[in-house]
Protein backbone atom coordinates (compact mmCIF):
# COMPACT_ATOMS: atom_id res chain seq x y z
CA UNK A 1 0.00 0.00 0.00
CA UNK A 2 1.31 3.40 -1.03
CA UNK A 3 0.15 5.03 2.19
CA UNK A 4 2.32 2.92 4.53
CA UNK A 5 6.11 2.65 4.37
CA UNK A 6 8.36 -0.37 4.95
CA UNK A 7 8.30 0.20 8.72
CA UNK A 8 4.54 0.00 8.83
CA UNK A 9 4.29 3.75 9.44
CA UNK A 10 2.29 6.28 7.46
CA UNK A 11 4.00 8.00 4.53
CA UNK A 12 4.14 11.77 4.83
CA UNK A 13 1.45 12.26 2.17
CA UNK A 14 -0.87 9.75 3.91
CA UNK A 15 -0.29 11.51 7.20
CA UNK A 16 -1.18 14.86 5.63
CA UNK A 17 -4.41 13.45 4.21
CA UNK A 18 -5.45 11.76 7.47
CA UNK A 19 -4.77 14.96 9.42
CA UNK A 20 -6.91 16.86 6.92
CA UNK A 21 -9.92 14.60 7.60
CA UNK A 22 -9.27 14.26 11.34
CA UNK A 23 -11.86 16.79 12.48
CA UNK A 24 -14.42 16.88 9.70
CA UNK A 25 -15.39 14.82 6.63
CA UNK A 26 -14.09 16.16 3.33
CA UNK A 27 -14.74 15.40 -0.32
CA UNK A 28 -11.87 14.48 -2.67
CA UNK A 29 -12.27 17.92 -4.31
CA UNK A 30 -11.93 19.65 -0.91
CA UNK A 31 -8.83 17.61 -0.11
CA UNK A 32 -7.32 18.27 -3.54
CA UNK A 33 -7.73 22.02 -3.04
CA UNK A 34 -6.60 22.07 0.59
CA UNK A 35 -3.51 19.90 0.11
CA UNK A 36 -2.68 21.02 -3.46
CA UNK A 37 -2.61 17.39 -4.59
CA UNK A 38 -4.09 16.38 -7.98
CA UNK A 39 -7.53 14.76 -7.81
CA UNK A 40 -6.32 11.47 -9.29
CA UNK A 41 -3.84 11.05 -6.44
CA UNK A 42 -6.46 11.88 -3.82
CA UNK A 43 -8.93 9.38 -5.30
CA UNK A 44 -6.27 6.66 -5.45
CA UNK A 45 -5.04 7.37 -1.91
CA UNK A 46 -8.56 7.42 -0.45
CA UNK A 47 -9.32 4.07 -2.11
CA UNK A 48 -6.15 2.59 -0.59
CA UNK A 49 -6.82 4.07 2.83
CA UNK A 50 -10.47 3.00 2.83
CA UNK A 51 -9.43 -0.58 1.99
CA UNK A 52 -7.05 -0.50 4.98
CA UNK A 53 -9.71 0.87 7.32
CA UNK A 54 -7.90 4.19 7.80
CA UNK A 55 -10.79 6.31 6.49
CA UNK A 56 -14.46 5.77 5.89
CA UNK A 57 -16.58 7.24 3.16
CA UNK A 58 -20.10 8.58 3.64
CA UNK A 59 -21.99 10.21 0.77
CA UNK A 60 -18.84 11.10 -1.11
CA UNK A 61 -16.99 12.57 1.87
CA UNK A 62 -14.15 10.90 3.79
CA UNK A 63 -13.49 11.00 7.49
CA UNK A 64 -10.94 9.46 9.80
CA UNK A 65 -11.76 5.86 10.83
CA UNK A 66 -10.61 4.31 14.14
CA UNK A 67 -7.78 2.51 12.29
CA UNK A 68 -6.58 5.80 10.86
CA UNK A 69 -6.71 7.48 14.29
CA UNK A 70 -4.54 4.68 15.68
CA UNK A 71 -2.01 5.04 12.84
CA UNK A 72 -1.91 8.82 13.21
CA UNK A 73 -1.32 8.56 16.97
CA UNK A 74 1.47 6.04 16.31
CA UNK A 75 3.18 8.31 13.80
CA UNK A 76 3.12 11.43 16.00
CA UNK B 1 4.37 -12.64 -37.41
CA UNK B 2 2.94 -15.96 -38.58
CA UNK B 3 4.03 -17.70 -35.37
CA UNK B 4 2.32 -15.10 -33.23
CA UNK B 5 -0.60 -16.48 -31.27
CA UNK B 6 -4.10 -15.18 -31.76
CA UNK B 7 -4.09 -13.12 -28.56
CA UNK B 8 -1.06 -11.13 -29.73
CA UNK B 9 -2.46 -10.63 -33.21
CA UNK B 10 -5.76 -9.10 -32.10
CA UNK B 11 -4.61 -5.70 -30.95
CA UNK B 12 -7.09 -2.92 -31.56
CA UNK B 13 -6.92 0.66 -30.47
CA UNK B 14 -9.63 2.91 -29.10
CA UNK B 15 -10.67 5.34 -31.81
CA UNK B 16 -11.35 9.05 -31.60
CA UNK B 17 -14.76 9.55 -29.99
CA UNK B 18 -14.71 6.23 -28.13
CA UNK B 19 -14.90 6.06 -24.35
CA UNK B 20 -11.33 5.44 -23.18
CA UNK B 21 -11.05 1.88 -21.82
CA UNK B 22 -10.81 1.93 -18.03
CA UNK B 23 -7.98 0.10 -16.30
CA UNK B 24 -6.40 -0.37 -12.93
CA UNK B 25 -2.61 -0.43 -12.97
CA UNK B 26 0.41 -0.31 -10.73
CA UNK B 27 2.28 2.95 -11.18
CA UNK B 28 5.13 4.86 -9.59
CA UNK B 29 2.40 6.75 -7.68
CA UNK B 30 0.57 3.66 -6.42
CA UNK B 31 -2.42 1.88 -7.92
CA UNK B 32 -4.29 4.13 -10.33
CA UNK B 33 -7.45 3.71 -12.38
CA UNK B 34 -8.20 5.76 -15.45
CA UNK B 35 -11.45 6.80 -13.75
CA UNK B 36 -9.36 8.50 -11.05
CA UNK B 37 -8.62 11.18 -13.68
CA UNK B 38 -12.29 12.04 -14.37
CA UNK B 39 -12.68 15.81 -14.54
CA UNK B 40 -9.16 16.26 -15.89
CA UNK B 41 -7.78 15.75 -19.38
CA UNK B 42 -5.11 13.05 -19.61
CA UNK B 43 -2.15 12.55 -21.92
CA UNK B 44 -1.67 8.77 -21.71
CA UNK B 45 1.59 7.98 -23.46
CA UNK B 46 3.68 4.85 -23.90
CA UNK B 47 7.40 4.51 -24.44
CA UNK B 48 9.47 1.48 -25.48
CA UNK B 49 11.61 0.97 -22.37
CA UNK B 50 13.22 2.59 -19.35
CA UNK B 51 16.93 3.47 -19.50
CA UNK B 52 16.90 4.12 -23.25
CA UNK B 53 18.12 7.43 -24.69
CA UNK B 54 15.21 8.60 -26.86
CA UNK B 55 12.74 7.79 -24.07
CA UNK B 56 14.87 9.71 -21.59
CA UNK B 57 14.80 12.82 -23.80
CA UNK B 58 11.04 12.45 -24.19
CA UNK B 59 10.38 12.08 -20.46
CA UNK B 60 12.44 15.16 -19.72
CA UNK B 61 10.53 17.00 -22.47
CA UNK B 62 7.17 15.83 -21.08
CA UNK B 63 8.22 17.06 -17.64
CA UNK B 64 9.14 20.43 -19.14
CA UNK B 65 5.55 20.92 -20.37
CA UNK B 66 3.92 19.45 -17.23
CA UNK B 67 3.19 22.83 -15.64
CA UNK B 68 1.68 24.21 -18.84
CA UNK B 69 -0.42 21.05 -19.15
CA UNK B 70 -1.57 21.43 -15.54
CA UNK B 71 -2.74 24.95 -16.43
CA UNK B 72 -4.82 23.27 -19.16
CA UNK B 73 -6.33 20.90 -16.56
CA UNK B 74 -4.32 18.07 -18.12
CA UNK B 75 -2.37 15.31 -16.36
CA UNK B 76 0.45 13.18 -17.77
CA UNK B 77 0.43 9.40 -17.40
CA UNK B 78 3.33 7.39 -18.85
CA UNK B 79 3.51 3.66 -19.56
CA UNK B 80 5.96 0.96 -20.59
CA UNK B 81 6.39 -2.79 -20.27
CA UNK B 82 8.74 -2.44 -17.29
CA UNK B 83 8.40 -3.04 -13.56
CA UNK B 84 7.67 -0.36 -10.95
CA UNK B 85 11.18 -0.92 -9.59
CA UNK B 86 12.68 -0.27 -13.02
CA UNK B 87 10.59 2.90 -13.36
CA UNK B 88 11.65 4.10 -9.90
CA UNK B 89 15.33 3.42 -10.66
CA UNK B 90 15.05 5.27 -13.99
CA UNK B 91 13.22 8.25 -12.42
CA UNK B 92 15.96 8.45 -9.77
CA UNK B 93 18.65 8.14 -12.47
CA UNK B 94 17.13 10.97 -14.52
CA UNK B 95 17.08 13.16 -11.41
CA UNK B 96 20.66 12.28 -10.48
CA UNK B 97 22.23 12.46 -13.96
CA UNK B 98 20.08 15.04 -15.75
CA UNK B 99 18.81 17.08 -12.81
CA UNK B 100 15.16 16.66 -13.80
CA UNK B 101 12.53 15.35 -11.37
CA UNK B 102 9.78 13.42 -13.18
CA UNK B 103 6.65 14.21 -11.20
CA UNK B 104 3.99 12.36 -13.21
CA UNK B 105 3.03 8.69 -12.66
CA UNK B 106 4.34 5.91 -14.90
CA UNK B 107 2.38 2.68 -15.37
CA UNK B 108 4.31 -0.57 -14.91
CA UNK B 109 2.53 -2.62 -17.56
CA UNK B 110 4.51 -5.84 -17.22
CA UNK B 111 1.63 -8.06 -18.35
CA UNK B 112 0.77 -5.59 -21.18
CA UNK B 113 -2.85 -5.32 -20.00
CA UNK B 114 -3.12 -1.60 -20.67
CA UNK B 115 -0.91 -1.71 -23.77
CA UNK B 116 -3.21 -4.31 -25.35
CA UNK B 117 -6.36 -2.36 -24.46
CA UNK B 118 -4.93 0.71 -26.17
CA UNK B 119 -3.20 -1.03 -29.09
CA UNK B 120 0.17 0.36 -28.07
CA UNK B 121 2.20 -2.59 -29.36
CA UNK B 122 3.11 -2.61 -33.04
CA UNK B 123 4.07 -6.27 -33.66
CA UNK B 124 5.75 -5.43 -36.97
CA UNK B 125 8.20 -3.25 -35.06
CA UNK B 126 8.46 -5.02 -31.70
CA UNK B 127 6.39 -7.59 -29.83
CA UNK B 128 7.99 -6.81 -26.48
CA UNK B 129 8.03 -3.01 -26.39
CA UNK B 130 5.29 -0.42 -26.64
CA UNK B 131 5.55 2.08 -29.47
CA UNK B 132 5.46 5.83 -28.85
CA UNK B 133 1.68 6.23 -28.58
CA UNK B 134 -0.17 9.28 -27.25
CA UNK B 135 -3.84 9.17 -26.32
CA UNK B 136 -5.41 12.50 -25.49
CA UNK B 137 -8.39 11.74 -23.24
CA UNK B 138 -10.77 14.52 -22.23
CA UNK B 139 -12.32 15.30 -18.87
CA UNK B 140 -15.28 13.02 -19.68
CA UNK B 141 -12.89 10.15 -20.50
CA UNK B 142 -13.48 10.30 -24.26
CA UNK B 143 -10.55 9.67 -26.61
CA UNK B 144 -10.05 12.96 -28.45
CA UNK B 145 -6.81 12.35 -30.35
CA UNK B 146 -4.36 9.54 -31.03
CA UNK B 147 -0.74 9.95 -32.15
CA UNK B 148 1.71 7.18 -32.99
CA UNK B 149 5.45 7.55 -33.47
CA UNK B 150 7.92 4.76 -34.23
CA UNK B 151 10.60 3.55 -31.82
CA UNK B 152 13.29 5.60 -33.57
CA UNK B 153 11.68 9.05 -33.41
CA UNK B 154 11.02 11.16 -30.33
CA UNK B 155 7.74 13.05 -30.07
CA UNK B 156 7.16 16.79 -30.41
CA UNK B 157 5.92 18.41 -27.21
CA UNK B 158 4.83 21.75 -28.76
CA UNK B 159 2.51 19.79 -31.06
CA UNK B 160 0.97 17.91 -28.13
CA UNK B 161 0.37 21.23 -26.35
CA UNK B 162 -1.02 22.80 -29.54
CA UNK B 163 -3.34 19.82 -30.03
CA UNK B 164 -4.79 20.06 -26.53
CA UNK B 165 -5.23 23.82 -26.78
CA UNK B 166 -6.96 23.33 -30.14
CA UNK B 167 -9.33 20.67 -28.77
CA UNK B 168 -10.20 22.77 -25.73
CA UNK B 169 -10.78 25.83 -27.94
CA UNK B 170 -13.13 23.75 -30.09
CA UNK B 171 -15.05 22.62 -27.00
CA UNK B 172 -15.30 26.10 -25.55
CA UNK B 173 -16.20 28.06 -28.68
CA UNK B 174 -17.69 25.52 -31.13
CA UNK B 175 -15.08 26.31 -33.78
CA UNK B 176 -12.36 24.42 -35.63
CA UNK B 177 -8.67 25.29 -35.93
CA UNK B 178 -6.76 25.56 -39.21
CA UNK B 179 -3.41 24.07 -40.19
CA UNK B 180 -0.52 25.25 -38.01
CA UNK B 181 -2.95 27.19 -35.78
CA UNK B 182 -1.55 28.63 -32.60
CA UNK B 183 -3.56 30.14 -29.72
CA UNK B 184 -4.45 33.77 -30.46
CA UNK B 185 -4.75 33.20 -34.20
CA UNK B 186 -8.03 33.21 -36.13
CA UNK B 187 -10.21 30.10 -35.91
CA UNK B 188 -12.47 28.50 -38.48
CA UNK B 189 -16.24 28.90 -38.22
CA UNK B 190 -18.04 25.65 -39.08
CA UNK B 191 -19.52 25.80 -42.61
CA UNK B 192 -23.26 26.49 -42.92
CA UNK B 193 -25.41 23.37 -43.14
CA UNK B 194 -28.33 24.82 -45.08
CA UNK B 195 -28.81 27.28 -47.92
CA UNK B 196 -30.53 29.68 -45.52
CA UNK B 197 -27.54 29.57 -43.17
CA UNK B 198 -25.23 30.13 -46.15
CA UNK B 199 -27.15 33.29 -47.13
CA UNK B 200 -27.06 34.54 -43.55
CA UNK B 201 -23.35 33.78 -43.29
CA UNK B 202 -22.71 35.81 -46.44
CA UNK B 203 -24.21 38.85 -44.69
CA UNK B 204 -22.58 38.24 -41.31
CA UNK B 205 -20.06 41.01 -40.58
CA UNK B 206 -18.67 39.25 -37.50
CA UNK B 207 -16.81 36.66 -39.59
CA UNK B 208 -14.25 37.04 -42.37
CA UNK B 209 -15.28 34.88 -45.32
CA UNK B 210 -13.23 34.00 -48.39
CA UNK B 211 -16.28 32.15 -49.63
CA UNK B 212 -19.53 31.03 -48.01
CA UNK B 213 -17.98 27.79 -46.69
CA UNK B 214 -14.58 29.22 -45.71
CA UNK B 215 -14.91 31.71 -42.86
CA UNK B 216 -12.63 32.64 -40.01
CA UNK B 217 -12.99 34.81 -36.94
CA UNK B 218 -10.91 36.15 -34.10
CA UNK B 219 -11.99 34.87 -30.71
Amino acid sequence: MACVNGNGKLTQSAKNILQAVENSPKSPADLSRELAIPMFKIRSSMRDMASMGLVQETEGAYQLAPGGKKMLDKSN
Amino acid sequence: MENMNQEEKVISLPRIGDTAPNFEAETTHGTLRLEDFKGSWVVLFSHPADFTPVCTTEFIAFQEIADELRDLNTELLGLSVDSVHSHIAWVRNVKEKMGVELTFPIIADLNKDVAKKYGMIMPGESTTETSRAVFVIDDKQIVRAVIYYPLSTGRNMPEILRLIKGLQTTDEHGVATPANWEPGEKVIVPPPKTQEEAEERANDDSVECTDWYFCKKQL
